[in-house]
């Protein structure tokens, strides 16, 4: 049995035990209804009722309504199955402010171990758990930034590695953190690290710092970096703290725009922008600075722009086509072609320099005049020279035919008058010089004919060849020969020629076959064409006594003969006049033969037709 | 044929082509009453009774002209024109004895009214001929208006 003295001393330990507590907890008691039987000072002053107001209240009345249900449930059910609950909770105060408590709810037991009465022991926990919600909003901004923030020591190892460093550099949390920072450096920027650690162990920051980072996978990505210093409550720099940005996509943006910029800076052409409202200078590029260098400063009293602005009228009212025109700025000329970007109601002018082109043109101009000149005057001259060679055949004609008239004429008469008087001798040689007139004669005839084909005018027309060659043959009068001549017409193409000109041609052609041929039986003389290239090549051929191809460069030429006189009569023009025919109508001849095995002549009338 | 008409005027001024002209219209014994004219101005005076013809009649004749184209002093075209523009020798025959083959030549005496055009050959026996055929085409068959 405990003495009184005992029990005082115990009553006295109890107290004091109890104002320990007080002083430390915020203590309640609720009966088994949840209604408030004991409050301590604490616990008005945290709760800021009196306690006339708490007691016999329901425990309730301080519920900050912040704990689910099920919390709750479980708190009652543990204390009414008479154990000790330990918990946070949150409470509201009788002015609506909330505050924390670390609770301790000890349920009082009766002899049949059933609880009587709960006591509840609280510990004020709000400023804790307002700087753990601080904290943990601040982890939640770390982790969801897209930027990297990195932690490190001031010996530059990694300490924090948010999500935003996982997904830049590559490396997860687990492995970063605990590696040197210079894990993320290239090889060339590891010094970086260096003077990065002596800046901040200095106290000082680094913002916005660009330079080159290595990831995981080796990639290199550009960043822009802040690193300022972490100092401990006592202001010690302990570390750094380090929030990297990807700006790879931003400087690829920035070198794309640069080298999009350098096309019409660069352009030679000059381009110039203004507002057409103000005149206010937006853009001119290089050459346009060039061009005009007071540009800026003058704009709006700028003679170009009035002109512009003028031209322009229509376009800005309305929707049009750019406006196109020529200027001269300077002595040069350019092609302005403006638009006016709606937009932003501007005008953009480019002007090509097109003084080159004027030049040239105007240089053409005026060698055209200076060819026209010169052609009128080289044909002048040419009508001149063709006026004196016609006067020259006339002289010719006329003055070399009476002297031979007059050779021919008395040696005739004296043959035939004075024949009986004349020895044998006499005769002959009066005969020799009567034929040698004779063939004057028909040499100054067909040189007259040669000149004349050359002179004539060409009149071009479709000419039928196969009808041209079948009347040339009509006139050759072949049956009247005396000779079987044998003609093969092959298909001929016809042609644009001049038809009197041609039948020459055929005329000089067949009749010299017609010649050569003497002493054939049969004479042959076939006429055909081939188009082997599309251009319609014509052929005479005979079966006569050819030529030695060694002489066929002079055929062509005027007086050449390849025979003897008393073999083949003729004066050697024929084919020289079939020569200048062709070339007049721009077609070529030429032949093949082999003596004694015949002679073909070819000839073209259009070239490459 | 009367006794004094002149039949032909010759204009000639080539002698070698006078001589033998006049040998061939003798052996076609067509040269009774030829007068021979040396050049374009001789044969224009005597045409129309000028200078040494002055007071012949222009109607007297000739009744047919034989003209060279290349002549002294006046050419054969002018003289041509002269007569075929005239009303009073316009019927008078001409035939244009000439060297000359030249196209304009040619084209002009037509164009000029020139009755017949006739190239001399220098073959002789052709040019004789050729001479003999006109003189008596013009001369006998052809009725001008003035017979």
């Amino acid at each position: 049995m405990a003495t009184d003295q005992q029990i005082i001393e115990s009553l006295q330990e109890l107290h004091d035990l109890k104002a320990a507590l007080d002083a430390h907890a915020i203590v309640g008691i609720t009966d088994l209804q949840g209604r408030i039987t004991y409050v301590n000072d604490q616990f008005c002053a945290i709760s800021k009722y009196s306690r006339a107001e708490l007691i016999g209240q329901d425990h309730r009345l301080v519920n900050s309504g912040f704990h689910a249900r099920e919390f709750i449930r479980e708190l009652w059910t543990t204390i009414a199955s008479g154990r000790v609950w330990k918990g946070e909770i949150r409470n509201r105060a009788k002015d609506g402010s909330y505050y924390w408590v670390d609770t301790t709810i000890v349920p009082l037991l009766d002899r049949d171990g059933k609880p009587r009465q709960y006591v509840a022991i609280r510990v004020d926990i709000t400023a804790r758990k307002q700087a753990e919600q601080s904290l943990e909003r601040l982890a939640a901004i770390v982790n969801s930034s897209d930027d990297a923030i990195i932690g490190k020591t001031l010996a530059g190892i990694i300490t924090d590695w948010n999500p935003g460093a996982e997904a830049l550099f590559g490396y997860p949390a687990a492995e970063a953190i605990g590696q040197p920072m210079t894990l993320i450096f290239p090889p060339e920027r590891q010094a970086e690290e260096t003077d990065i650690l002596a800046r901040i162990a200095r106290g000082e920051n680094v913002r916005h710092y660009e330079t080159v980072r290595v990831r995981k996978d080796g990639r290199r990505v550009e960043v822009s970096v802040s690193i300022s210093p972490i100092q401990d409550r006592a202001g010690k720099i302990v570390g750094a703290s380090k929030i990297a940005r990807d700006i790879t996509e931003r400087k690829h943006l920035a070198a794309r725009t640069q080298w999009l910029a350098s096309f019409p800076e660069q352009n030679p052409t000059p381009i110039v922008e203004f507002e057409a409202a103000t005149g206010a200078l937006r853009y001119q590029n290089a050459a346009a600075s060039q061009l005009f260098p007071d540009l800026p400063r003058q704009m709006i009293e700028h003679p170009y722009l009035a002109g512009i602005l003028q031209a322009t009228a229509g376009l800005r009212a309305g929707d049009g086509e750019p406006v196109t025109r020529e200027v001269s700025v300077a002595g040069r000329h350019y092609a302005q072609t403006i638009s006016f970007i709606r937009e932003s109601g501007c005008l953009r002018v480019y002007a090509t320099d097109i003084t080159d082109r004027k030049r040239a043109e105007d240089e053409i101009l005026a060698l055209n005049a200076e060819l026209e000149a010169r052609v009128a005057q080289r044909t002048a001259e040419l009508e001149a020279a063709n006026h004196e060679l016609e006067a020259f055949s006339y002289s010719v004609s006329h003055d070399l035919r009476a002297p031979l008239r007059a050779v021919n004429g008395f040696a005739g008469i004296v043959l035939e008058e004075f024949s009986q008087q004349l020895p044998d001798e006499g005769r002959h040689y009066l005969e020799r010089i009567r034929l040698g007139g004779l063939r004057m004669g028909e040499l100054i005839d067909d040189l007259l004919t040669f000149a004349r084909l050359s002179r004539l005018p060409l009149h071009r027309q479709p000419v039928d060849n196969t009808r041209l060659v079948q009347e040339v043959l009509t006139e050759l009068n072949l049956p009247g020969s005396g000779r079987p001549i044998e003609a093969r017409v092959g298909e001929l193409r016809s042609c644009l020629g001049d038809p009197v000109l041609l039948k020459q041609v055929w005329i000089n052609l067949l009749s010299n076959g017609v010649k050569y041929t003497r002493g054939r039986s049969p004479a042959v003389i076939e006429v055909g064409c081939a188009a082997p290239n599309g251009e319609s090549i014509y052929f005479v051929r005979d079966n006569g006594v050819g030529f030695d191809m060694q002489y066929a460069g002079k055929l062509f030429g005027v007086f050449q003969r390849l025979h003897r006189a008393e073999e083949f009569e003729g004066t050697g023009v024929g084919l020289a006049i079939v020569q200048r025919v062709i070339h007049r109508h721009g077609g070529r001849v030429w032949a093949a033969a082999e003596p004694g095995q015949g002679a073909t002549f070819y000839f073209t009338v259009e070239g490459g037709k | 044929m009367t006794g004094n008409r002149i039949e032909f005027l010759l204009v000639e001024d080539n002698p070698d082509d006078l001589e033998m002209t006049l040998r061939s219209l003798r052996r076609a014994r067509l040269a009774n009453h030829i007068q021979v004219a040396r050049d374009g101005a001789e044969a224009v005076e005597f045409i129309f009774g000028l200078g040494a013809h002055a007071g012949r009649s222009v109607a007297s004749g000739p009744r047919v002209i034989l003209l060279d184209l290349k002549l002294p002093k006046i050419d054969g075209l002018e003289v041509l024109r002269r007569v075929k523009s005239d009303p009073r020798t316009q019927a008078i025959p001409v035939v244009v004895l000439t060297s000359s083959k030249e196209q304009p030549d040619v084209q002009e005496c037509y164009r000029l009214g020139v009755n017949s055009y006739i190239v001399k050959p220098v073959n002789f026996e052709s040019f004789a001929s050729a001479v003999a055929e006109l003189g008596m085409y013009w001369l006998l068959l052809n009725h001008s208006p003035q017979t």
